[in-house]
């Protein structure tokens, strides 16, 4: 699939579902606007979907899922990707604040408390603040890179205070969660004593979030996602694969066999990374 | 780590005294479940051996939407995490046979997004002729509110997929295996991939905040149009779900009562239904009881199948 596709398989409320047919959601609709950017879209099909994301802005200024759902998620972390004057200033400046005011339910003085208490305290568990799913919820590695990565791009509007040290106890966040073959996975390295292995989706998005951060840990986590890139199995884990390595000036190279892209958001993510590759990393601009 | 097991000893008692007036009150005497034991292989007679069992339960499709839900985790060619997609294909042939107006495969992983691949990896398309038209990623779905009535779990509504709400005939088509976080997950546990993932995230955890073992109970509670066949032909042994070690037993368990199903592959795996806490909640003893289940096919006896244990839950060893 190509932009064009992307383009024909939007709703007519203006955003995107994640198959056909079914409803509007704003993660696919976020990553089509950010396909559509980078590969010359359709202006009348950006900017209709640009008034969805508008419209669908809770009043705490985060999205949810879908607009049947009555809750700001982790998409609006994606949502703030887009560039601030297509979104709308104070728009984007109030889902900044919302993802400011999110994190981890580790990391609070009452779950530490009750850990000490236990005796199971020391170790990364709670250590360093990163962002759930939903909120309530524990953190975890994708909603905490692709946050890092929005608030990256809105360090440069000199927005909310705080956000440099967020973004670096974010990254902090994940280094914690690496696993030990290099990689990560949704972002819990041990389970009961035993190691869990990696996964690409979750390795690409990490290294896409640790974009300048070096050292021995990075070096084996870049050397990781060159083997994962090498067996995987998925378009979209791919996608994420060559989008972190490239943050860190590597070419992936993938699996001889050609990967489907089977609906919007792997498609979408399919086109940012042949942009990646090719020099430009939207994530990062 | 003691401590532990002694807790979740008095959480499982407590719960069982709760969940049975609870059931007592509710429903009155109940009648006896069947359940079916059979022996079965990954072969060709799968697919006739799934067929007698739904006419046994004398399971009526007709005109009916089926949504068949097996167990899809993670991909791993070294061990046995999901349903075999035999199973799968045999259950959907079967539901067609029997004059189901539409049946579908649906599953939303609790950890991968990416659960086309991964049903892919698992051979699913290989297996199942138009797989991909043929099934719902449920993670991906469109979602509506749910409001739990008089919940188990600290959550007053949960949003679901429209799919599995819309389905007249949810069919849990779950793997046997041992849970490192509820001893055993079964054709109850596997209700966990009807929440769906675009909501609740890759983990779904808000459910482990909530309370593992009461989400369980809610869901079973909120999708009462159920069937199961467990897939026992090899089950996981150890640190299941995912990380566990094949443990073949060459059968599967199949029923109208999900708790009854459970209870009887918990005896072959010669696990305690009553120390699985789940069962405990949705059910009460009496319920998961072999007194009040009526057991066909081949007896427990003959294909109980010791399942290792890891060592946080030894003491749940019938």
């Amino acid at each position: 699939m190509d932009v064009a596709s992307i383009t024909s398989l939007q709703n007519r409320d203006g955003g995107w579902p994640y198959r056909k047919g079914g409803g509007s959601s704003t993660e696919p609709t976020v990553l089509a606007l950010l396909a559509q950017s980078i590969d010359q879209g359709d202006p009348q099909s950006i900017e209709r979907g640009l008034a969805w994301l508008r419209v669908t802005q809770r009043q705490d200024g985060g999205w949810a899922p879908q607009p049947q759902v009555s809750q700001s998620t982790w998409v609006t972390a994606l949502a703030a990707l887009l560039p601030r004057d297509a979104l709308g200033a104070s728009r984007h400046a109030r889902a900044i604040d919302w993802l400011m005011g999110q994190t981890g339910r580790e990391a609070s003085l009452v779950y530490k408390l009750r850990n000490e208490l236990l005796g199971e305290g020391g170790g990364v568990i709670g250590k360093h603040e990163g962002w759930p799913f939903f909120p309530g919820a524990a953190a975890w590695v994708t909603p905490s890179a692709i946050s890092i990565l929005a608030l990256e791009k809105a360090r440069r509007y000199k927005m909310a205070g705080g956000i440099q040290e967020r973004i670096e106890i974010g990254q902090q966040f994940l280094m914690d969660r690496i696993c030990q073959d290099g990689g990560w996975n949704y972002g819990r390295a041990n389970v009961l004593g035993v190691d869990a292995d990696s996964y690409p989706e979750t390795t690409g998005q990490a290294l896409l979030a640790l974009h300048g951060v070096r050292g021995a840990k990075l070096e084996k986590a870049l050397a990781a996602a060159q083997a994962q890139a090498q067996r995987c199995r998925s378009a979209e884990g791919l996608s994420w694969l060559q989008l972190g390595l490239q943050a860190h000036g590597i070419t992936a190279v993938g699996p001889a066999k050609v990967l489907p892209n089977r609906h919007v958001a792997d498609t979408s993510l399919g086109i940012l990374a042949r942009a990646a590759l090719s020099g430009r990393n939207l994530f990062l601009e | 780590m003691h401590h532990g097991i002694r807790r979740r000893d008095f959480l499982a008692v407590s719960a069982g005294s709760f969940a049975l007036t609870r059931c007592s009150l509710m429903r009155g005497r109940e009648p006896q479940s069947r359940v079916s034991i059979v022996r079965a292989a990954y072969t060709q007679s799968i697919y006739d051996t799934v067929r007698r069992l739904l006419v046994e339960h004398r399971v009526d499709v007709r005109g009916k939407r089926v949504v068949v839900k097996p167990n899809l985790v993670e991909f791993d060619p070294s061990t046995v995490i999901n349903t075999h997609p035999m199973l799968v294909h045999a259950a959907l042939e079967g539901f067609r046979a029997m004059g189901a107006a539409d049946v579908r495969i649906a599953e939303g992983p609790g950890h991968r997004r990416v659960t086309m691949d991964l049903a892919e990896a698992a051979g699913y398309f290989e297996t199942i002729p138009h797989f991909e038209d043929l099934f719902v990623d449920l993670n991906l779905d469109d979602v509506s509110q749910v409001l739990l009535r008089d919940p188990f779990s600290r959550l007053n509504s949960m949003y679901f997929p429209n799919t599995a709400l819309g389905a007249d005939l949810l069919v849990s088509l779950p793997k046997m295996k041992t849970h490192h976080w509820v001893g055993a997950t079964l054709s109850m546990k596997n209700f966990f991939g009807l929440v769906p993932g675009s909501v609740y995230g890759w983990p779904k955890n808000v459910l482990h905040w909530a309370g593992i073992d009461e989400c369980i109970a809610d869901l079973y509670a909120t999708f009462p149009r159920h069937f199961a066949i467990v897939d026992g032909i090899v089950g996981m042994e150890g640190n299941g779900p995912i990380q566990g070690k094949p443990k073949p037993v060459g059968v599967l368990v199949a029923g109208k009562d999900l708790a009854a199903v459970d209870a009887t592959c918990c005896r072959i795996m010669k696990i305690k239904p009553a120390a699985i806490r789940y069962l405990m909640l949705s059910a009460g003893p009496r319920q998961l009881g072999e007194s009040n289940i009526l057991q066909i096919g081949e007896n427990i006896a003959h294909v109980q199948t010791p399942f290792g244990l890891m060592e946080e839950w030894r003491d749940i060893r019938l």
